[in-house]
């Protein structure tokens, strides 16, 4: 009997099969969004996917031709348009009757900035689709510059004192379009993972998945300590964990410690030594928890 | 069906009957956004009853081609429509379904690009989108829309081709204009189009990824692959019109076509509706006992070379009537004709910069052109300043 | 012209190296030239860079194929061909602790260079212990073979803001660099060759083929799956396998648990009463919350397993045993184990040394310990009660047995002046619990005065109340804090209304005047500095002030004991594991208290089992003392945050008003059902420090999926692994560790 409190990895979720993403790929060591790719599969073992993928990190994942790191169907579409891409595949397949799931594997940079137009629109068109987002807050394919997704005060390569202004928060937007399911996933907690992704395989429609993918590289840590960083990320109650059914009702599946979140920024080389206002971060934190478990509370799921 | 109705009617009219076709294999998806001229093929799409297919009003045009990128990467018969800066906004996925050989068939209602905006016709829009690897029709009549969608569907979708294709015609002069039209019945147009098979569609048992990351020397040999496809076009295009003319008794134009060139001395270069206005012209002076004649251009890619050489071959003064400009050089189509001319150093071949923007190209304007062409010793710069528009200089 | 190529990994700065070296010939007035190739590789896949230098103005932009020169960043790169195309007689400066000569062989013919550069740069504090820069170190390096000033370096470093211990590392590379000036042997024909690949079709847009990279190479560590001892196996003097143990529960089989315990202890029942557990101090589960409820657990399944039967056997050596306490039974035990025919002699009554008379029975009850000691007894093993064993005796079981245990313990309790003899009003501690058990004692109205503060002390004055003493009162020259005895023992006997007064020193005993009762006069005791022992020792506080007179109708002095070493030879020392000298016969051994005097029951078991091992030793050559053990497992490498906070199961304990009554049992044990649930909920909070329990963590978190197990072998595929350290991260129990490479 295991004691751990992941209990998924003990299960036939890590069965040998299908693997989305084959090793000899040539993401950075430690990266999250390989351990994204590794639970989706692990959280789907025997669903057809197709995966659309926007330019990003992901689509170099594949390697170089002729070769390709991913076990499924995939498209590399341009920056902006994996939504609509994947509504136009899922259009097809869904007047064909194929079995199967199609997917946006997008990045924050095609996510909240260059392809908002095109989730909205597919968001608020019901499209039958599932949208995921590895959000490594930072344009990690061209280098580390900033996106919208990045956190205040983040140093990357176009904002050098120090990224201004909070992180937009995406869920917000995407709720705001009453879509049948939307949540947050962490990858220290994986028996949430995988529930929230066979939660949205269940449902029709519009459906978006937010991952919290820290990277090694852009953030300046250890490769060894991406799954601790999300950790930390939900207990210092920066990255809520939570899912909102057809953008009315909510569910938080996580109560942080609120940890002192010094305890994450101290880990990342992207963040400065000296916050100018740390007291700042922790009443973010606060304010943001106050709405989210008030509309829990008023617009419970359960 | 002898409809009367206008170039938009007609083009959302054969639109819809090409993906109804395929009703029996993948059916048929488009994604649409409207922009002026051409959004009344939009409204006729989405009011349209397929039994096995989807027309998608989108967000915008880069969506809406992205839209059937995906339709046809899952081996749907794909289309849509647009003009001007909404080409614009699609021209990155337009590269992408040239480059990535899908079959999608492009309505494009040519409208000058802005801004200052201008909703009046010119060809710039599409030829802005000359090395996507798409092939380019260019239309002179409502009848021809209706034809070349059905070509351009077939020759697109041809094992040999597999590229995808641009039908453009003049916004307004032919989009918005009533006129007569022989409407294709639905069983003439299931018989003419096979159904649509894209051999590299998505397959979960052959997993592979479209649009990976290559090597400079891959590219170099994809280009060349997109070139030997683009060369195999002509022929197929020939078969495409012997096989309309089977099914539907009349034969479209094909890549190129002479109007009383074979003793011409004198050649008019024409395209799109100006074409029309210049077949009158030729038969004007021809009362008149002058040699002239006038080779309009159709297939402008892959540009007819050869063909419009052997075309040429007698005349002596060539002008070409450009409704569209490369800044910078010249007009497009005389680029492109002097790059299929390079042997002929003889020759008087001039360039008419006419009807930038939608002005109304008379038959005085050509007669205009003409004058000036019979005039010239030898060729010269592109002309901009065509009588008929003193009011503009 | 000048044509240098570099070979490195992503992220170990192979581009700003190319850069460097450019801007040295810059500043010098060359034209210069300095660029990468970039493909879809990140951190720690191989790239190229490359460098030009020339007096005249350089027009070639292409990629070198034929360098003058080659540097390589990353000793893992290093292969066959990577000199292919490179000019004969050219230098290679490679990133290496070892010396140029060991290069010789595989590149006849170039002039070779080697510096340590990821050591300089670990030094110099450049990028991270997994993943130095280290290309400022190779700057120094390459510039010095190249005949280049350090002046130059310095230059080029400060045009890019280089500064600090960027410098610093390529001074020490400028200086240390080692160099085989001479070309040994000479370059093979190599022409730089070029792999022809074949484009696929648009049309066949990837074929679907599976990456080809071994990304394995990228890797500067490698994860190695080792077993370590757990801390509570470590910290068991009797040399349990906690761990073991534990697991066996938690899979529900406790027959197995106590199979388990039997390996090492025949008291396991007695030990799940009365032992200190310095298990539980040392659990990692401490970092958590609280540790997991070893004792309790020990003594739950030896109240509820059943004992497998003792083997038959043929026992063809008799062996001695002089003394049946914890030390005595536990060397019979084993020995009988070993087909030994063990004779114990106890000089007491009844078996069980200390167990029997020191320890009150509402801490052990008396069928428990019968329990245990006649499962010993199966094992091949008589008894001999009442059966002193002098100097005399000794000497002839030395002639009649095959070897001899001595493990009388500690029978002299010490002294103390207190100014008047008088053996009814003062009393020695283990004497008094003695005399407790024959059931005729009786306290009753009695001031009861115990002096000590150890677990005798204790037991006495529990005892005393409840044998009716009308108050028991513990009297400490130090304070709570300093005490010896168990916490739980010392609070469990001032809820029962022991009083507890710190910080007093005895000094004299004397009857009171008028006749009723005695006066124990006390010097108030402060803490000074810290003794042998580490407790801080007390120090009198002089004058009036120091001192105080306690009422009391006798006093209990359980101040500790000495072993009586009169059976030995004079001037005998008795030490552990050694055996007596000059005497002929039979080997006679010492263990237990007598010998080390470490005063616990499992202590003392540890200690008869390994006088096992030598007296088994000794007489058949076969040596089971474990060889070299596993290291501990370090609490830094259990990963807490897997597992979920838990409280610790308790056993129930009588109340304090009803157990005063009786000598009945005051610790109740775990809460019992068929289902052995709250047992085997207990045993699951034990995190199995050190040893890997298949759970899978660690593939789970494998960003390559590289991992496989079977049963719980975990095999890594070092083809693909990268080196990222995930799983020795995210191991729960601390069994992987990564090695550098």
């Amino acid at each position: 009997m295991k004691t751990e409190v992941n209990q998924t990895c003990c299960c036939d979720a890590l069965a040998p099969g299908r693997r989305v993403l084959r090793a000899g790929n040539t993401n950075c060591p430690g990266c999250g969004m390989s351990l994204a790719l590794h639970w989706l599969g692990r959280a789907l073992p025997d669903q057809p996917m197709t995966l659309c993928i926007p330019a990003g990190c992901a689509v170099v994942t594949a390697g170089a031709y002729p070769t390709t790191a991913y076990g499924v169907p995939a498209v590399a579409t341009t920056f902006a348009s994996a939504a609509a891409v994947a509504a136009g595949i899922r259009i097809v397949e869904n007047l064909n009757n194929d079995p199967g799931l199609t997917f946006c594997f997008a990045g924050d940079g095609a996510t909240y900035d260059i392809g908002t137009a095109c989730i909205s629109a597919a968001a608020e068109r019901d499209e039958d689709i599932i949208y995921i987002c590895y959000d490594n807050e930072i344009y990690g394919n061209t280098g580390g510059q900033r996106s919208s997704a990045t956190p205040q005060n983040a140093v990357t390569t176009t904002t050098p004192s120090g990224k201004r202004r909070i992180k937009k928060d995406m869920m917000k937007i995407i709720i705001a379009h009453h879509v049948p399911y939307a949540a947050t996933l962490s990858l220290a907690h994986t028996d949430d993972f995988v529930r929230k992704v066979r939660q949205a395989a269940s449902v029709r429609g519009f459906r978006f998945l937010l991952i919290h993918s820290p990277c090694p590289t852009g953030w300046k840590s250890d490769p060894e300590e991406s799954v601790e960083l999300d950790r930390l990320a939900v207990s210092t109650g920066l990255f809520p964990l939570y899912e909102v059914f057809e953008g009315r009702r909510f569910r938080i599946n996580v109560k942080p410690d609120f940890t002192p979140p010094g305890e994450y920024f101290s880990r990342q080389g992207r963040f400065p030594k000296v916050i100018a206002d740390p007291e700042l971060a922790s009443r973010h934190i606060r304010e943001e928890w106050d709405h989210l478990e008030r509309m829990a509370a008023t617009f419970p799921a359960d | 069906m002898r409809k009367f109705c206008t170039g938009n009617h007609a083009a959302g009219y054969v639109l819809a009957a090409a993906g109804e076709a395929n009703r029996n294999a993948r059916g048929c998806v488009a994604g649409g956004y409207p922009i002026t001229p051409q959004t009344e093929i939009m409204e006729f799409l989405r009011g349209f009853r397929f039994t096995k297919g989807r027309v998608q009003a989108v967000e915008s045009e880069h969506s809406a081609m992205a839209m059937c990128i995906g339709g046809s990467i899952s081996g749907a018969r794909t289309f849509t429509a647009s003009s001007s800066n909404g080409l614009m906004y699609m021209a990155e996925n337009v590269f992408m379904a040239g480059y990535c050989r899908l079959p999608v068939v492009l309505a494009a209602v040519n409208r000058t690009i802005g801004p200052p905006w201008n909703i009046w016709v010119d060809q710039g829009d599409t030829l802005a989108l000359r090395d996507t690897a798409w092939l380019h029709f260019y239309c002179e009549s409502h009848q021809e829309v209706a034809d070349t969608i059905l070509l351009a569907f077939r020759v697109a979708e041809d094992s040999r081709i597999l590229l995808p294709a641009i039908v453009a015609f003049d916004g307004f002069i032919i989009s918005h204009t009533s006129a007569p039209v022989d409407l294709p019945e639905q069983a003439d147009v299931d018989r003419y189009l096979p159904p649509c098979h894209v051999p590299h569609r998505l397959d979960h048992d052959r997993p592979q990824m479209l649009g990976a990351m290559v090597t400079p020397e891959d590219t170099a040999a994809h280009r060349l692959e997109l070139h030997e496809a683009m060369e195999r076009v002509p022929a197929v295009l020939e078969q495409a019109r012997d096989e309309f003319r089977e099914v539907f008794g009349r034969q479209p134009d094909g890549a190129i076509s002479g109007y009383r060139l074979e003793d011409a001395e004198t050649v008019l270069v024409a395209s799109n509706s100006i074409a029309s206005t210049v077949r009158g012209v030729v038969d004007k002076r021809r009362r008149d006992g002058e040699r002239v004649g006038m080779l309009k251009i159709k297939l402008f890619r892959p540009f007819p070379r050869h063909l419009i050489r052997q075309a040429l071959k007698g005349a002596k003064r060539v002008g070409v009537i450009d409704r569209n400009v490369s800044l910078g050089s010249g007009g497009i189509f005389w680029l492109e004709i002097c790059g299929a001319l390079f042997n002929t150093p003889d020759l008087i071949l001039q360039d008419y910069l006419t009807g930038l923007g939608g002005g109304d190209v008379t038959p005085e304007a050509v007669e205009n052109i003409l004058e000036d062409l019979l005039a010239r010793r030898k060729s010269g710069e592109p002309c901009w300043k065509v009588k008929a528009y003193e009011r503009m200089f | 012209m000048i044509e240098i190529v570099i070979l490195g990994r992503g992220g170990q700065g192979g581009v700003t190296l190319a850069k460097l070296i450019a801007m040295t010939y810059f500043l010098q007035g060359q034209d210069a030239q300095a660029f990468g190739v970039y493909a879809a590789e990140r951190s720690g896949a191989p790239l190229r860079a490359f460098v030009r230098a020339d007096n005249q103005e350089i027009l070639c932009r292409n990629q070198i194929t034929e360098p003058d020169h080659l540097v390589v960043l990353d000793r893992t790169l290093v292969t066959d061909h990577i000199a292919s195309g490179l000019k004969p007689g050219g230098w290679i400066v490679l990133n290496s602790p070892d010396p140029p000569s060991v290069f010789a062989g595989e590149f006849p013919g170039y002039r070779i260079a080697t510096i340590d550069a990821n050591s300089i740069a670990i030094a110099c504090g450049l990028g991270t212990r997994t993943t130095p820069i280290v290309n400022t170190t190779i700057l120094g390096a390459t510039a010095r073979v190249l005949g280049e000033t350090f002046e130059a370096v310095r230059a080029a470093l400060e045009e890019l803001k280089f500064v600090g211990p960027n410098l610093e590392s390529a001074r020490r590379a400028y200086e240390t660099v080692s160099v085989a000036e001479t070309p040994a042997g000479t370059c093979s024909a190599r022409s730089s060759s070029r792999s022809v690949v074949t484009t696929m079709s648009i049309l066949d847009p990837d074929a679907g083929i599976p990456p080809q990279t071994q990304t394995g190479s990228w890797a500067r560590q490698k994860p190695m799956q080792r077993s370590f001892t757990s801390p509570c196996n470590q910290g068991c003097p009797a040399g349990n396998d906690v761990r073991g143990f534990l697991a066996a529960i938690k899979e529900k089989q406790f027959d197995l648990a106590l199979e388990i315990l039997h390996r090492t202890t025949p008291l396991p029942g007695v030990c799940g009463r009365v032992c200190p557990a310095p298990c539980m101090d040392a659990c990692h589960r401490n970092e958590l919350d609280e540790p997991v409820n070893i004792r309790e657990l020990e003594r739950y399944v030896a109240d509820h397993a059943s004992p497998a039967a003792a083997a038959a056997m043929n026992r063809n050596h008799a062996v001695a045993v002089i003394g049946s306490g914890p030390a005595g039974l536990a060397a019979a035990y084993h020995l009988g184990r070993l087909g030994y025919g063990v004779t114990i002699f106890e000089a007491g009554s009844e078996l069980g040394g200390v167990m029997r008379t020191g320890i009150p029975e509402y801490r052990l009850p008396r069928p428990v310990l019968d329990r245990e000691i006649e499962h010993v007894l199966e094992h091949g093993v008589t008894a001999q009660t009442r059966c002193k064993v002098g100097k005399t005796e000794l000497l002839k079981f030395s002639q009649r047995f095959a070897a001899v245990f001595v493990a009388t313990g500690l029978q002299e309790a010490r002294a103390l002046n207190l100014g008047i003899q008088d053996s009814t009003h003062i009393m020695q501690g283990i004497a008094f619990l003695d005399e407790a058990l024959t059931g005729h004692m009786s306290l009753k109205g009695e001031r009861i005065i115990v002096l000590g503060g150890g677990n005798t002390a204790v037991d006495a004055s529990r005892t005393a109340i409840r044998l009716g003493a009308s108050e028991a009162c513990i009297v400490y020259r130090r304070t709570r804090a300093e005490m010896p005895a168990i916490k739980e023992e010392v609070d469990e006997a001032l809820e029962e209304g022991v009083l507890l007064k710190e910080l007093l020193g005895p000094v004299a005993l004397n009857r009171n005047g008028n006749g009723s009762g005695w006066t124990l006069e006390c010097q108030r005791m402060r803490l000074g500095e810290p003794d042998q022992s580490g407790r801080r020792s007390p120090v009198a506080i002089e004058g009036e002030a120091g001192r105080l007179g306690l009422p009391c109708d006798r006093v209990i002095l359980a101040l500790g004991q000495l072993g009586d070493l009169s059976l030995f030879p004079e001037g005998s020392e008795v030490r552990e594991g050694e055996t007596l000298i000059g005497l002929t016969g039979a080997p006679i051994f010492a263990g237990g208290d007598l010998a080390s005097n470490e005063g616990t029951v499992a202590a003392a078991i540890g200690s008869g089992r390994k006088a096992a091992w030598h007296i088994h030793r000794t007489l058949s050559g076969e040596d089971l003392f474990p060889k070299e053990t596993a290291p501990v497992v370090s609490a830094a490498t259990i990963r807490l945050t897997a597992f979920q906070r838990a409280s610790q199961a308790r056993g129930s304990i009588l109340e304090p008003a009803g157990r005063i009554r009786s000598f009945n049992e005051v610790r109740v044990g775990l809460s019992e059902s068929a289902d052995h649930e709250v047992a085997v909920l207990e045993s699951q909070r034990c995190f199995t420090c050190g040893a890997c329990t298949g759970c899978d963590i660690c593939r789970a978190n494998c960003p390559e999926g590289v991992l496989t197990r079977r049963g719980t072998d975990y095999a890594f595929d070092y083809d693909y692994c990268k080196g990222c350290g995930l799983c020795a991260f995210e191991c729960p129990r601390g069994v992987i560790l990564m090695e550098q490479l």
